[in-house]
């Protein structure tokens, strides 16, 4: 549904996207992710033929990108931008007239929507009177109201409160089931943990990781070990199999060489404190994505991951 | 077609606009004002009746004085009421006494003195309260001037009123030969036409083209472009602006024009306004063809140049040798009405900058042959679409930029490589 080959971008001598390859098929939300400047959103722009890149290619639907394509594809920018003096419904009407959809089509569609995110009395008012959260609703609209086959979506969770962001993980969900395909890019990785069904994390333009996600959490979710533990974390890394010890708020993230024996590292730890938890399982994706640009020999800033 | 979905937002947003409203009722108010209120002030002003002393130190002048002041007001009395008030040179300061406590206490408005060498020297003497009233005063001076001439004809034997038909101008009538037939039209008339039409050219054009720019930058600011092009080419979207805000000028010419054809109509009755412009259907629609074209050669450039600034201030500065352009055409008109088939105009005319004004102008003027319309029109076109090809690069490229503005150097690059 949606291939790059090697897409590669740079910009005054930075790679900002360096050959990227990915296949994207429909069925299953599509995780997008890494750090703040890792490329997603250059990237997303290659998709949707508003960049082209320098080298590589982009392939929709199986074939290379037209203006005709545009018609079928929804998107959702990270920098959301709307019309400010324009009416609600008629802004929706008009980006749904640019995606070829017929504006009485569009109108009773857009009302649809509207009425559904809680926006039905708003339909006559100007987009400036509007908050930032309900603006981001009235984007979002925009994006699906053409009914696209692909559906890309930048940072669609920033700045709205937890009951707006649960609406749209079911829209998105809906949409999915529908058989759209969707492509969803953050930084903030915990939030479509449980979205996802497959992901690609990228950093600093490159792939660092690709594939089902439950794969993925498998084959790294084995040597972690969380724990709340009164004594020293720096005990802990005396213990031979420790690779790593992360701190978050008042648990310890240990990371373990392969093939440590957990209950070896557990004596270990009884001795040098109190263990009020210890839980052998998964690791969060942030955790993954360190972990694996560690490996690498890759640096990570701290201020750039903002996982929690 | 997207295109004219971006044109069809672009023209309702404008044409709603209060300003919109403001510029369009406001302009024709100005203009008929302009021509209008003279006209009327002319016709209304002196209808106040002017009670004035003469003192006539020669003893001889009075009579015809007041023969020539025989101006009457409206309700069919006479404007100037004069009193000859008779005084000899010695008891001239008793009577100007006298007659400036007239003045002050309002039983006249004024007096005047005619000087006993006035048919030598030519000078007389107002007194009055307010010497403000520019028009009456001069009414007098004509008639004592009229007067003292007569006088010193009469001193040489000749009969003043024979002497003012000999002195009869001769006026050279001209007339434009068109294909076809004649236009009788005076060589003013024509180069006032042509001013203000070139003016509301210019001024129409500049503003339009700036409207533009200042949309796709204030689009690229409120980040709406990445959207749009997420669902059209760069080229509709800056196309169809353009055809927006294109329309939105057109409109305000037709609503311009029906006030124009009604203050006109109204004019000609006045017979005022047509003595110093002229129009017909074959100006009206060069007028609309020349701007139409000059307001997408220009304004697609304004485009290339909103697209690559991210703000007014910035497009000022880059805007700056385009409107010069722009400006410069209103140096050559005069070289163009000296000799408006010259190679000078000729090749002015045919140069896209200068084209959409000056090839107007010349046909106003004294009609080009055919061919050079057409070559104008045919090489003004082929700039636009080079024009379009360029900005619609650069637009490609720069609608995305933010942060720095590209230096020439870029920009070429961005030509180059797009």
């Amino acid at each position: 549904m949606l291939e790059l080959f090697g897409i590669t971008k740079r910009y005054d001598g930075i790679t900002a996207v360096d050959a990227l390859s990915l296949r994207i098929e429909p069925g299953g939300i599509f995780g997008l992710l890494g750090p703040n400047g890792a490329g997603k959103t250059t990237t997303i722009r290659m998709i949707m033929g508003v960049i082209e890149p320098d080298e590589g290619e982009v392939r929709i639907f199986g074939e290379p990108f037209s203006e005709r394509i545009k018609d079928s594809i929804g998107y959702l920018p990270e920098e959301r931008g709307l019309y400010r003096k324009m009416k609600i419904l008629d802004h929706l009407v008009f980006l749904g007239e640019i995606k070829s959809v017929p504006a009485g089509v569009a109108r009773a569609r857009g009302k649809k929507w509207l009425e559904r995110l809680d926006l039905g009395g708003w339909a006559d008012k100007t987009v400036e009177s509007l908050s930032k959260g309900m603006q981001q609703k009235v984007q979002f609209i925009a994006t699906v109201l053409h009914e696209p086959k692909l559906v890309l979506l930048d940072e669609p969770f920033t700045g709205l409160d937890p009951i707006n962001t649960g609406i749209f993980k079911d829209i998105i969900e809906e949409l999915q089931q529908s058989g759209c395909a969707v492509v969803l890019s953050t930084h903030v990785m915990e939030q479509v943990e449980k979205l996802c069904k497959r992901i690609c994390l990228i950093n600093k333009g490159k792939k660092i990781l690709e594939g089902p996600l439950a794969d993925i959490k498998m084959q790294f979710g084995q040597n972690v070990v969380t724990l709340r533990f009164s004594g020293d974390p720096a005990y802990l890394e005396r213990h031979p199999g420790v690779e790593r010890v992360g701190t978050f708020g008042q648990e310890l993230t240990v990371t373990l060489t392969a093939g440590t024996d957990t209950n070896l590292f557990l004596r270990h730890a009884l001795e040098g404190g109190k263990v009020e938890k210890f839980e052998i399982g998964e690791m969060s994706l942030h955790d993954i994505f360190i972990a694996k640009v560690k490996s690498e020999g890759g640096e990570v800033h701290d201020e750039a991951i903002q996982g929690r | 077609m997207k295109l004219f979905k971006v044109a069809k937002r672009e023209y309702l947003d404008r044409v709603r606009k209060k300003s919109f409203l403001i510029g369009t009722i406001l302009g024709p108010l100005l203009m008929a004002g302009w021509i209008l209120v003279p006209g009327l002030l002319m016709k209304n002003a002196p209808e106040s009746r002017m009670v004035m002393a003469v003192v006539d130190l020669t003893r001889s002048l009075y009579a015809g004085f007041e023969a020539s002041l025989d101006d009457t007001l409206s309700s069919g009395s006479k404007m100037f009421v004069l009193r000859n008030v008779a005084a000899t040179e010695d008891q001239l300061d008793g009577v100007k006494k006298g007659l400036s406590a007239e003045v002050a206490a309002g039983a006249i408005e004024g007096y005047i003195v005619f000087p006993p060498d006035i048919v030598e020297k030519g000078t007389a003497t107002y007194f009055g309260k307010k010497v403000s009233n520019i028009r009456t005063l001069e009414r007098v001076e004509n008639a004592l001037n009229e007067t003292v001439v007569a006088k010193r004809l009469a001193v040489q034997g000749l009969e003043y009123a024979k002497v003012t038909e000999m002195l009869k101008r001769v006026n050279v009538e001209t007339v434009q030969v068109l294909k076809g037939g004649e236009k009788a039209s005076g060589f003013e008339q024509a180069y006032l036409t042509s001013i203000i039409f070139i003016m509301i050219l210019y001024m129409t054009i500049l503003l339009w083209g700036i409207a533009v720019q200042r949309s796709i930058i204030e689009e690229k600011n409120n980040r709406v472009v990445e959207v749009l092009l997420s669902s059209l080419k760069p080229f509709d979207l800056m196309a169809g602006k353009i055809v927006g805000v294109g329309a939105v000028g057109l409109t305000q010419y037709a609503i311009w024009g029906i006030f124009a054809v009604g203050i006109s109509s109204y004019a000609l009755t006045s017979g005022q306004f047509t003595q110093y412009v002229s129009f017909d259907a074959v100006t009206i629609a060069f007028f609309v063809l020349f701007f139409v074209l000059g307001f997408l050669f220009y304004s697609t450039l304004f485009a290339g140049i909103g697209a690559i600034c991210n703000t007014d201030q910035e497009a000022q500065q880059v805007q700056t040798p385009l409107v010069m352009c722009l400006a410069a055409t209103f140096l050559i008109p005069l070289a163009v009405m000296q000799n408006p088939d010259g190679a000078f105009a000729t090749v002015c005319s045919m140069i896209p900058f200068f084209a959409p004004m000056l090839m107007f102008m010349r046909i106003n003027i004294l009609m080009p042959p055919a061919w050079q319309i057409a070559l104008s029109v045919v090489i003004l076109s082929a700039s636009i679409y080079i024009a379009g090809i360029v900005s619609a690069k650069i637009f490609r490229v720069g609608i995305l930029m933010y942060g720095k503005r590209p230096d020439l150097r870029e920009v070429f690059k961005w030509l180059r490589r797009a």
